[in-house]
């Protein structure tokens, strides 16, 4: 398993085994700010996936010749460059998204997925597991932010994607969408999401106990239940 | 001594190569940019103006206000970007005014950067509805929790107080400069 | 007063950490102690000061007059890597003691967010010089109010009974909510 890793395993294991956010705490800053509303967030994500997909694809191209003592200095370069990139293109083409991200997307610069990705990853693999490492990373950062975006502007402004979803007689929670509202929903997230891990395990490890011990099973479950 | 010099040259060359591809791409979006302010100001130029099919700047004003003609090209107004400090950083407007100066013709929210679902409420059209056809003398007056009886008072909104003020507040002070112009001869 | 006004919405109204949401990394991670939290508010407004001088200088008198805006981020990034590499430095040489209680930190502050937000805001609002060291100053005060009194109530959680999956970060994040609708309250000051 731990040599024969496939190609397909390279791109899924971000989505949510190493999820950026959840699992590595990686990226906070855009997570919490940018998920006023979902297409903020989808956007986020689009342009932090094009950045990590390309300064994945190049670092990894040129990683041989980059000498060890310079490659962080190598790798900001060139992560900097595709971020000017990405927010040019965001400018000239899509100039309200751009104006609603801020400062949010030459910031991606300092987002540690990426240069995360790059030194964990990029800089020890081929290309192309590059590539498919990065595009799995940002399909999780992308869930991430869908999910933050869904509750904060769906409880926030009773909307999804701009279409109301909530009736008139629901008042919006207006602190979704302060800052406040950004803490909240993530630590709650977080908290849930480590309650019903722990709990999995907790039943797995039992479900384990109870194979081996096949005489005691009657016991555990009894103990359980009082 | 190789170590160092293969160091600097790494870097120097992913420098200019990087530095290459991006006075590039700024070659191509920078002036995709400018279009995209210049067809932002236009529209709001007109939109505070529905009568306005073309515009002129009026130069050496100091600040961004433009002569809007009607289709027979006899002024229907000024146009006028003035901004100044909100709620939580700066408020940019197009206001509206008739010839005259006397009365406001409408009002655009151009940027701003007030709470989400409080302060962001004076871009919604309930308040800024209240300027269209408002008296500009003496000045905007603003009122809170009743009606405005005045022609020239506009109700505050519930939650966006301080974003209110500081549109009436901007509104004034951009008259006031619009004024100055027009005892110059300039409009 | 425009230069007070500029400092206070900095340092309470807007923020960084609690309203802008820049440098969230180290204030989750180095908000547990009081005295580290100090350190690395004292190091973090000290670098900030740092940055917005130099990238005042480097925006408005190379970048601009000579129409290379679009070398704003990498120029800002590397600017700082080598300005807080610089201070460590200097630092190390003129006083151990400072070194020691600063020293750890300043690595950590290359990668927070909130310094490149600084020097790329300064040149977005287009700052004088004057008004950018505020706006630094004012920056670095309200990170370090922020990772200050942070700290102080994680220091009295260790002693609560939080449930288990919400120890650490998820617990952190909540009360920081709580913090941000509290500095709300400052919101009418200016």
């Amino acid at each position: 398993m731990s040599k024969q890793k496939s190609n397909w395993y390279e791109f899924y294991k971000g989505i949510w085994e190493i999820n950026p956010t959840f699992k590595q705490i990686l990226g906070t800053c855009p997570t919490l700010a940018v998920t006023v509303s979902v297409m903020n967030g989808i956007a986020m994500a689009l342009a932090t996936t094009f950045v990590l997909v390309f300064s994945s694809l190049f670092i990894s191209l040129v990683r041989k010749f980059i000498p060890n003592q310079v490659r962080i200095a190598a790798y900001i370069v060139i992560i900097a460059a595709f971020v000017t990139i990405a927010d040019l293109v965001m400018k000239a083409k899509f100039p309200e998204l751009s104006k609603a991200l801020g400062p949010f997307v030459p910031l991606i610069v300092v987002n540690c997925i990426i240069l995360g990705r790059a030194e964990a990853f990029a800089s020890k693999n081929s290309p192309w597991k590059s590539v498919l490492d990065a595009l799995g990373n940002g399909a999780g950062f992308l869930l991430a932010l869908l999910i933050m975006g869904s509750i904060r502007e769906l409880l926030g402004s009773r909307t999804i994607l701009g279409y109301q979803i909530l009736p008139n007689g629901f008042e919006p929670l207006v602190v979704m969408i302060l800052p406040a509202g950004a803490f909240l929903t993530f630590g709650l997230l977080m908290g849930f999401s480590n309650f019903y891990l722990e709990r999995k395990k907790r039943i797995e490890q039992q479900e384990l106990i109870a194979k081996f011990r096949k005489p005691e099973v009657k016991v555990e479950v009894k103990g359980m239940e009082a | 001594m190789k170590t160092v010099i293969h160091m600097i040259a790494t870097l120097t060359i992913i420098g200019v190569i990087a530095g290459g591809l991006l006075s590039e791409v700024s070659d191509w979006a920078v002036p995709l940019i400018a279009m995209n302010q210049k067809a932002e100001t236009e529209k709001a130029i007109f939109l505070v103006q529905p009568s306005g099919k073309s515009y002129e700047a009026v130069a050496g004003a100091g600040f961004e206000i433009y002569k809007v003609f009607d289709e027979n090209k006899n002024l229907t107004g000024f146009s006028m970007a003035y901004e100044g400090n909100g709620f939580q950083g700066k408020i940019r407007l197009m206001i509206g005014l008739s010839a005259d100066l006397n009365n406001i013709t409408s009002l655009e929210i151009l940027e701003q950067v007030e709470t989400p679902g409080l302060g962001t409420k004076v871009t919604e059209d309930p308040f800024r509805n209240q300027f269209k056809g408002l008296q500009t003398s003496p000045q905007i007056e603003w009122v809170k929790g009743k009606s405005p009886e005045k022609p020239n008072e506009i109700q505050t909104v519930t939650g966006a107080t301080i974003s209110s003020k500081s549109v009436v507040a901007i509104i004034n002070a951009g008259l006031t400069k619009a004024r100055q112009l027009k005892e110059r001869g300039k409009l | 007063m425009d230069l007070l006004i500029i400092f206070i919405s900095a340092a309470v109204v807007n923020n960084f950490v609690l309203a802008m949401f820049l440098g969230i990394c180290p204030f989750i991670g180095v908000s547990n102690k009081t005295s580290s939290a100090l350190s690395m508010g004292m190091a973090t407004t000290f670098v900030m000061v740092l940055t917005a001088i130099v990238s005042w200088l480097l925006y408005f008198l190379i970048l601009v007059p000579y129409k290379m805006e679009f070398l704003q981020i990498p120029s800002f990034i590397l600017v700082i890597a080598a300005l807080v590499q610089f201070v460590e430095m200097v630092i190390k040489k003129v006083s151990q003691p400072l070194y020691r209680a600063l020293g750890i930190f300043l690595p950590l502050i290359t990668t927070n967010c909130a310094i490149l937000g600084l020097a790329l805001l300064l040149s977005m609002r287009e700052y004088t010089f004057m008004q950018s060291v505020i706006f630094g100053l004012g920056a670095g005060a309200g990170f370090t109010l922020a990772l200050f009194i942070m700290s102080g109530i994680r220091e009295e959680l260790e002693l609560t009974d939080v449930p288990k999956a919400f120890r650490g970060a998820p617990i952190t994040l909540i009360t920081a909510g709580l913090l941000a609708l509290a500095f709300m309250g400052f919101a009418g000051m200016i």
